[in-house]
């Protein structure tokens, strides 16, 4: 096992806290615990394709990053207007 | 182990343990507004050093690249979701995100 799946090991772990912010609180502190989450995945993508040796996964990492960036603003301005 | 691995591994570390304790952060803080910083120190020192770990393993290539491209995107779209968020969490709490008649913000006084 090399030093990049311990970090992705590790970047998992990340995970739990991100996981229960997004399970309590009021509805903005919940989608806080999304958007950490979205990056935590994103640097757990990036550090998978260096762990795997497959550098063309790294796209999969790119693509995560612009999706959360989706999400957290339709979320945000949806919890903003109408929530 | 070479110097080089060495140097990795120290990166990947600090970037392992900053995003947990930032993650942790997110459990620890109740306001909204001190919880939102954490975001940022996960998309700059975090990602950073992932991007200096990244460098020193692959050099000049694709994985670099991409490497770049990401931390790119994450560096910028924090920036923006960040504003977004407090904006909307404003706005969620007191109907406006400019500040209301009773407060007193000392930035925004000096802007009138």
């Amino acid at each position: 096992m090399n030093p990049w799946m311990i970090a992705s090991i590790g970047f998992l772990m990340c995970m739990i806290p991100c996981g229960i912010a997004a399970f309590r609180g009021s509805p903005m502190e919940r989608l806080l615990g999304l958007e950490m989450g979205g990056i935590v995945v994103t640097m757990f993508l990036l550090v998978m394709a260096e762990g795997l040796g497959r550098p063309n996964f790294y796209d999969i990492g790119l693509t995560m990053a612009l999706l959360a960036f989706g999400g957290g603003v339709v979320f945000t301005r949806f919890l903003e207007r109408w929530l | 182990m070479k110097t080089a691995d060495l140097a990795v591994a120290v990166f990947l570390a600090i970037s392992v343990v900053s995003t947990g304790i930032c993650c942790s952060a997110l459990l620890l803080f109740r306001d909204l507004f001190q919880r939102l910083h954490y975001l940022s120190v996960v998309t700059t020192l975090s990602t950073l050093t992932l991007l200096v770990a990244v460098v020193i393993k692959e050099g000049a290539g694709q994985a670099t690249t991409k490497a770049v491209l990401a931390f790119i995107v994450l560096l910028l779209v924090n920036a923006v979701l960040s504003h977004a968020t407090a904006r909307a969490a404003r706005v969620r709490e007191f109907g406006q995100w400019t500040p209301t008649s009773d407060e007193h913000i000392g930035g925004a006084e000096q802007g009138k």
